[in-house]
């Protein structure tokens, strides 16, 4: 599946969560969790409703601060305090839906809050340079090899399985070490999940780590390198996919192995 | 078309407009189903209408037509800065008081730095009193406007409680300041060198507000900060996950809605070279509908500057209409309120068949 075996082994950390712990008031979201994505590899994070996949994503992203444990960004330890900071480090998000404002076109979506502007005193008026944005952001989304019928049309002219492939491509262009996918899969239909997954692995090509929760198993469990299954609050598995059929996962998902172990 | 999958050829720039071209509309179809486009058509059939049924066609002179801007200036003015908000998803409901209140601080200055009137009816500072004048107004709108901003933005409150909140509080200074009575003894430069002067066939004031707008349309069309106001305005939390600063962009905004409703405020006094404190409760619904029937959308993510210009150009034909042919002018608000209903059902309609489809 993965190609990685060609190219020396991944050298360092692209994003990481080490032994975190957060409650929010008297609930424990999570316990002692650790995930770690490698440059160039897909992990795929595994979990029951409340087991703190999102507690755990959302500290990574700097939108909650761990209570115990660590925050790693390309090799080094982080305290990440807001979206834009861990942006700033390299790292971008694709989220389940809302992620991209319905009136802009698709390349300002793809361009927002990084846009382009011109040369000179039109460029310190804040003119952004919209022709090379559409040339660079069709070069980005050809490289993902996403097909789109415009560029110029609003997003809310494109399909689910498109915008989300425009989330993605957004992501892939503005992180430097990693993109962290919250169930980028599910409000999408068979088809279009498969595109996204397969999005994965070209951007995980590129030498990012590739975060992935969704509670499509069998489809991510094709796809990753790595799987980490979190209970209740605890990293109760973490496998090279290889060693793993959709079963395993649902028994660590469910606490068996970690009862057993 | 061009297979995208397999190609890797180097894109040029020249290239670009052709990439996955899928047909646009030709301009004028699209010019023509643009939300604005046919409020445009409104005030032309109206033009016509009045034309002909005002007594030797006195609806159509030169004079009239001056004399509509000028009335309309105002509301265009207020309704630009609320076009501009709207496209953030935040409306400004107290741009009317804030007008009246930055008048009467402009107007209060203007009277206490002319000096006395010298022999032959002229003041000796006249041109610093209208420029320190007009600073005031501008000032006091953004202050006014930056009040707004920080309980809109940064505490988050409902714009439209917000402001207004901040309504009531500033007709109730302007009130407090001015006992309810207009400030008047202005000097008469004001109106002479400004507010009724013109420029060519234009009266000054609508050609700076036109000025403002063009700056404004192209601010949204062409610059970092109009898509961002439109992406906030759109799903603020995709603009907040892109990494946006939403709050302090709503602050400029409302800081710039401010500005607009203080400029107008000198627009007022330079008009009528006295306050018009009383003159004013009915200014922002009739910015608002200007806005509103000119394709706006209320929800944000969409706004028409163009159309603001051609709604906020209907309310003051029909007033001027109804007045030159002898009909009471209070069916202007009866219409204008008909208008701005079917506008709003109207793209009502457009929005339901487009989720449907």
């Amino acid at each position: 599946m993965a190609d990685t075996a060609e190219t020396a082994p991944p050298p360092g950390i692209a994003v990481a969560g080490k032994h975190l712990a957060k409650r929010f008031g008297h609930v424990k979201a999570l316990i002692d969790a650790s995930v770690t994505v490698r440059p160039g590899e897909v992990v795929a994070l595994f979990g029951d409703n409340g087991a703190g996949k999102s507690t755990l994503l959302n500290i990574m992203l700097g939108i909650h601060r761990p209570d115990a444990g660590t925050v790693v960004i390309d090799d080094r330890e982080v305290r990440p305090h807001s979206i834009s900071e861990v942006q700033g480090l390299g790292v971008d998000c694709v989220h389940q839906d809302l992620a991209l404002a319905p009136d802009l076109s698709v390349v300002d979506s793809m361009y927002l809050g990084h846009e382009v502007v011109r040369k000179g005193l039109a460029g310190r008026l804040g003119v952004v340079a919209r022709r090379e944005m559409t040339v660079r952001a069709d070069a980005a989304l050809r490289e993902l090899s996403i097909k789109l019928p415009s560029l110029t049309v609003p997003v809310s002219d494109l399909s689910g399985g498109q915008r989300q492939a425009v989330a993605v491509a957004r992501a892939v262009m503005w992180s430097r070490t990693s993109v962290l996918m919250d169930e980028p899969t599910a409000a999408l239909g068979v088809r279009q999940s498969a595109i996204v997954c397969e999005l994965m692995r070209t951007v995980a090509s590129r030498g990012l780590g590739v975060l992935v929760v969704s509670h499509d198993i069998p489809r991510v469990l094709k796809v990753a390198d790595r799987v980490t299954v979190l209970w209740r609050g605890r990293t109760a598995l973490e496998e090279p996919a290889g060693n793993l059929s959709v079963p395993d996962v649902v028994a660590a998902m469910v606490g068996y192995q970690a009862d057993a172990s | 078309m061009k297979t995208v999958a397999d190609e890797r050829d180097p894109i040029t720039p020249d290239d670009a407009d052709d990439i996955r071209a899928i047909p646009q509309p030709s301009v004028v179809v699209r010019w023509l189903s643009a939300g604005g486009t046919w409020v445009l058509l409104l005030d032309v059939a109206v033009v016509i209408f009045f034309t002909a049924l005002s007594t030797n066609h006195v609806f159509w002179s030169l004079q009239d037509f001056q004399a509509l801007m000028l009335d309309g200036t105002e509301t265009l003015l207020l309704a630009l800065g609320i076009a501009m908000f709207l496209g953030a998803g935040a409306i400004d409901i107290s741009v009317g008081s804030n007008l009246v209140l930055s008048s009467v601080l402009g107007a209060e200055v203007m009277v206490h730095v002319m000096g006395t009137q010298g022999a032959r009816g002229g003041y000796p500072h006249v041109l610093g009193t209208l420029v320190l004048g007009f600073v005031v107004c501008v000032a006091a709108g953004a202050v006014y406007g930056a009040v707004n901003g920080v309980i809109i933005a940064y505490f988050r409150v409902n714009s439209l409680i917000a402001t207004l909140g901040t309504a009531g509080i500033g007709t109730g200074i302007a009130l407090l300041l001015t006992g309810g009575n207009d400030i008047g003894g202005l000097p008469t430069a004001i109106q002479s060198d400004f507010g009724l002067s013109t420029v060519g066939p234009v009266p000054l004031p609508a050609l700076v507000a036109l000025v403002i707008a063009v700056v404004l349309w192209a601010v949204l069309r062409t610059t970092r900060f109009g898509t961002r106001t439109l992406a906030i305005g759109s799903l603020r939390l995709a603009a907040e996950r892109a990494g946006l600063r939403v709050p302090r962009h709503l602050f400029s905004l409302a800081i710039l809605c401010g500005i607009l409703a203080g400029i107008a405020g000198f627009v007022d006094l330079a008009h009528y070279a006295s306050t018009t404190v009383n003159g004013h409760t009915n200014d922002a619904l009739a910015a608002i509908t200007a806005v509103v029937i000119g394709g706006t959308r209320l929800e944000g993510g969409k706004v028409s500057i163009p159309g603001a210009l051609w709604g906020a150009g209907l309310s003051v034909l029909l007033q001027g209409g109804l007045v030159v042919v002898g009909v009471a002018p209070f069916w202007q608000l009866i219409a204008v309120g008909i208008v701005l209903i079917v506008a709003v059902c109207l793209d009502r309609i457009r929005f339901l068949r487009r989720a449907s489809a």
